[in-house]
């Protein structure tokens, strides 16, 4: 009697911990078959707020539902690598190439591109504002050793800054303490720039997102430029590397997406009033 | 991107109710057994659940990521980026939490306890049991630790669930994509939802571990 | 029933320090045997030998002539037939009822005959109203009554006594007195009693041993050894001028 009670006490344990588990592998969809498709993107792509409009629309046109990561561009591509998701939307057209080279991407559609620009301190020391190409805007706050935030994270921002740098003649491991590299997504990075009054580079999406909460910077150099462009493509993951993607579906939304319906949600799509994706479809899928 | 606060406690609750429970059921039963065995053999024992107590959630998430990722031994499984996979990579956080409290908690019964069972005829299994009993409030305490390390952490089930819409967004998650996204009110929110379960949870477990001590 | 204790040439020392020495008992079944002496003389560490608790460098115990088993199962079987009662004892956590019905539990004993021993003991101690009361609550003389009802309710062959009255007043400890005097009569238990109190040892035991320095210096009837002792020593500790 006095020995009975916790043996009850540990089979209930088990009993509840199994049942727990179960109900876990029935919510897990475990060994199932997904009936959506997964996608990997960035948390750039994820903060523009672009997706909350496209893929509802891409689920009432078509019946079919996208669920998708946001992560850092290195790792949505090797999520497509790895086989943990059936297609992924990134802008980083080099490593892209690179991607469908390995015979990793079935194939990609272009859809978009928004821009880069340059924020900084509203009284613009290095005088960003009237800077006669990206890469002379770069180059003045080189000159003036303004302070200035980069992401420092590999991301697609950081690629391009790296990339503008390097046009400018300049190599960012020569630079002073006036350098500053954060390691953090765009709006952190956004927010110590109007913590410390410095300059950085930002895609317009997140800018215009978070505009108001950034009081202490201004929207200093903004163009079109094919430099500062920020293109945007969809790679469907290639079926025969890895069996179990959903790539019928896959291939269906990545040919959705440079379809007319979704490039005119593209062109409309604003944010707080400020348009910023132009649709600019390329079709290989 | 923000999903449901309802369906995100919720599963909040899940996740870190179902892998306390099992770390529960696995760590009491092994960490008793442990805690009564003889001193010269606990100390290695302890410095390795002393190193495991510091494994950081992150980690034991890139571990159970690595298991479960499609190229990963688990991977038919189908497990990762799924609130089972965000289970499991809790489970082996909190584990070696709930296996040292009790192993601690255990050995400390004082002698005099043990040899008085001894001394009225017990044999070992019945030893364990009276042991067990006389070191429930502790146990308890274990488990209260263990609830809050699953319920309060970040890492491991934001790598391996990825705080999904509709499928693995938890109150942690929310409030690191909130940061991510400069929403700074709707994360301290999200942060006092999770104060109040938490506090709900614990109160419970204390009243029960009030009993206990009588 | 009852058994019969013989110990043999018993030797026990911790830390170089020598604790019993060539120990020599002979017990008949039914005996109430008294050891004597000084504290630190030795005769916890024997009752601990005795009960399994401790194992001895040297010696034997042997119980109905036998020695202790090797086999687990015998061993347990006969530990079952021993039970001690210690100078603080250490209840169980919750009721009364939990403590008092413990050994019973151990050897498999089911209500309804649970209940029924278990009060019938704490009748044996007058603790019949305490049966639901928490051990905490107890005072220091209900619970030494308590433990010695946990005790003896499964009816030991060997009953080990340590200091057991030694923190009570006179009226509870007279209780517990005369609760083993009835105990011993009834059933023909084997009583090993562990004192200080050259008094309690006369007025419970048959025998009586002095253990002083780790051996056993005299051991005699209760009227040869308070009356006639040999040994100096002897009368020494009973005049009350045996220290260490």
């Amino acid at each position: 009697m006095h020995f009975r009670a916790p043996r009850r006490f540990f089979a209930i344990l088990a009993a509840s911990a199994l049942v727990l588990m179960a109900v876990g592998v029935v919510i897990s969809n475990v060994g199932l078959h997904r009936e959506y498709i997964l996608m990997a993107t960035t948390t750039s792509t994820r903060d523009t707020g672009l997706l909350s409009v496209l893929l509802p629309a891409f689920r009432d046109a078509t019946g079919i539902e996208v669920r998708y990561i946001a992560v850092g561009t290195g790792q949505a591509l090797d999520a497509g690598r790895r086989g943990d998701v059936d297609i992924v939307i990134v802008h980083a057209p080099m490593l892209e190439i690179q991607f469908l080279a390995d015979g990793q991407g079935l194939c990609r559609n272009q859809v978009m591109f928004n821009r880069f620009v340059i924020v900084g301190p509203r009284d613009d020391p290095a005088s960003v504002a009237q800077a006669t190409s990206a890469i002379d805007a770069f180059r003045r706050i080189a000159e003036n050793e303004s302070l200035f935030e980069s992401r420092a994270d590999n991301s697609g921002t950081h690629t391009k800054e790296l990339e503008l740098w390097a046009l400018a003649g300049l190599s960012a491991s020569t630079f002073g303490s006036w350098y500053e590299r954060t390691s953090q997504g765009m709006a952190a990075t956004l927010t110590i720039s109007n913590e410390r009054d410095s300059y950085t580079l930002s895609d317009d999406g997140t800018w215009f997102a978070l505009e108001g909460a950034l009081p202490f910077l201004r929207l200093l150099y903004s163009t079109d430029e094919p430099v500062l462009q920020n293109v945007y493509s969809v790679i469907p993951v290639n079926p025969a590397v890895h069996s179990n993607v959903v790539f019928e579906k896959a291939v269906a939304f990545a040919r959705w997406l440079i379809g007319l319906d979704a490039q005119r949600l593209i062109a409309e799509f604003t944010v707080n009033g400020h348009p910023i994706f132009t649709p600019a479809p390329v079709g290989g899928c | 991107m923000a999903g449901d606060i309802v369906d995100i406690t919720l599963l909040s609750l899940y996740v870190s109710s179902t892998s306390t429970l099992v770390a529960t059921a696995v760590a009491v039963p092994v960490g008793i057994a442990l805690g009564l065995r003889e001193i010269g053999s606990q100390r290695l024992l302890k410095n390795i659940l002393f190193t495991l107590y510091g494994l950081p959630p992150v980690l034991a998430g890139l571990l159970v990521f690595l298991l479960v990722s499609r190229g990963g031994p688990l991977g038919p499984l189908g497990l990762l980026f799924t609130p089972l996979g965000m289970v499991i990579a809790q489970v082996v956080v909190v584990t070696p939490i709930i296996l040292g409290i009790t192993m601690s908690v255990v050995s400390t019964v004082e002698s005099r306890l043990k040899e008085t069972a001894f001394v009225l005829g017990a044999d070992a299994h019945q030893l364990r049991v009276t042991v067990m009993r006389e070191a429930t409030a502790g146990i308890l305490t274990a488990v209260m630790v263990g609830f809050g390390r699953a319920i309060s952490e970040v890492g491991a089930v934001f790598i391996v669930g990825r705080h999904i819409e509709g499928q693995t967004q938890v109150l942690t998650t929310t409030i690191i994509t909130d940061i991510e996204q400069a929403a700074y009110g709707h994360a301290i929110a999200v942060g006092i939802i999770l104060l109040v379960i938490a506090g709900l949870v614990y109160s419970l477990l204390y009243r029960l571990q009030e009993r206990t001590l009588q | 029933m009852t058994m019969s204790v013989e110990v043999e040439a018993l030797r026990k020392s911790f830390d170089r320090r020598n604790v019993l020495v060539d120990v020599d008992l002979h017990i008949p079944p039914g005996e109430i045997l008294a050891v004597i002496g000084p504290n630190g003389a030795g005769k916890t560490t024997l009752l601990r030998i005795v009960d399994f608790l401790l194992r001895p460098d040297a010696g034997a115990v042997r119980y109905d002539g036998r020695d202790g088993p090797a086999d687990p199962e015998a061993r347990l079987a006969l530990r079952r037939r021993i039970s001690m009662v210690a100078q603080n004892p250490r209840l169980f956590r919750g009721s009364v009822f939990y403590s008092v019905s413990y050994g019973l539990c151990v050897r498999g004993v089911e209500p309804p005959e649970l209940p029924i021993r278990t009060l019938q003991a704490l009748e044996a101690v007058g603790l019949v109203d305490r049966l639901h009361a928490r051990t905490s609550d107890l005072s220091a003389g209900e619970a030494q009554r308590v433990a010695f009802a946990r005790a003896v309710v499964f009816r030991p062959d060997l009953l080990l006594l340590d200091e057991f009255a030694a923190n009570l007043d006179p009226a509870n400890a007279r209780i517990l007195e005369a609760a083993v005097l009835e105990y011993n009569r009834s059933t023909g238990t084997t009583v090993i009693l562990v004192t200080h109190d050259m008094f309690q040892a006369k007025r419970l035991a048959n025998r009586v041993a002095l253990l002083y320095e780790g051996r056993i210096i005299e051991s005699g009837s209760v009227i040869e050894f308070f009356d006639e002792p040999g040994d100096p020593r002897t009368r020494a500790f009973v005049r009350g001028e045996l220290a260490y």
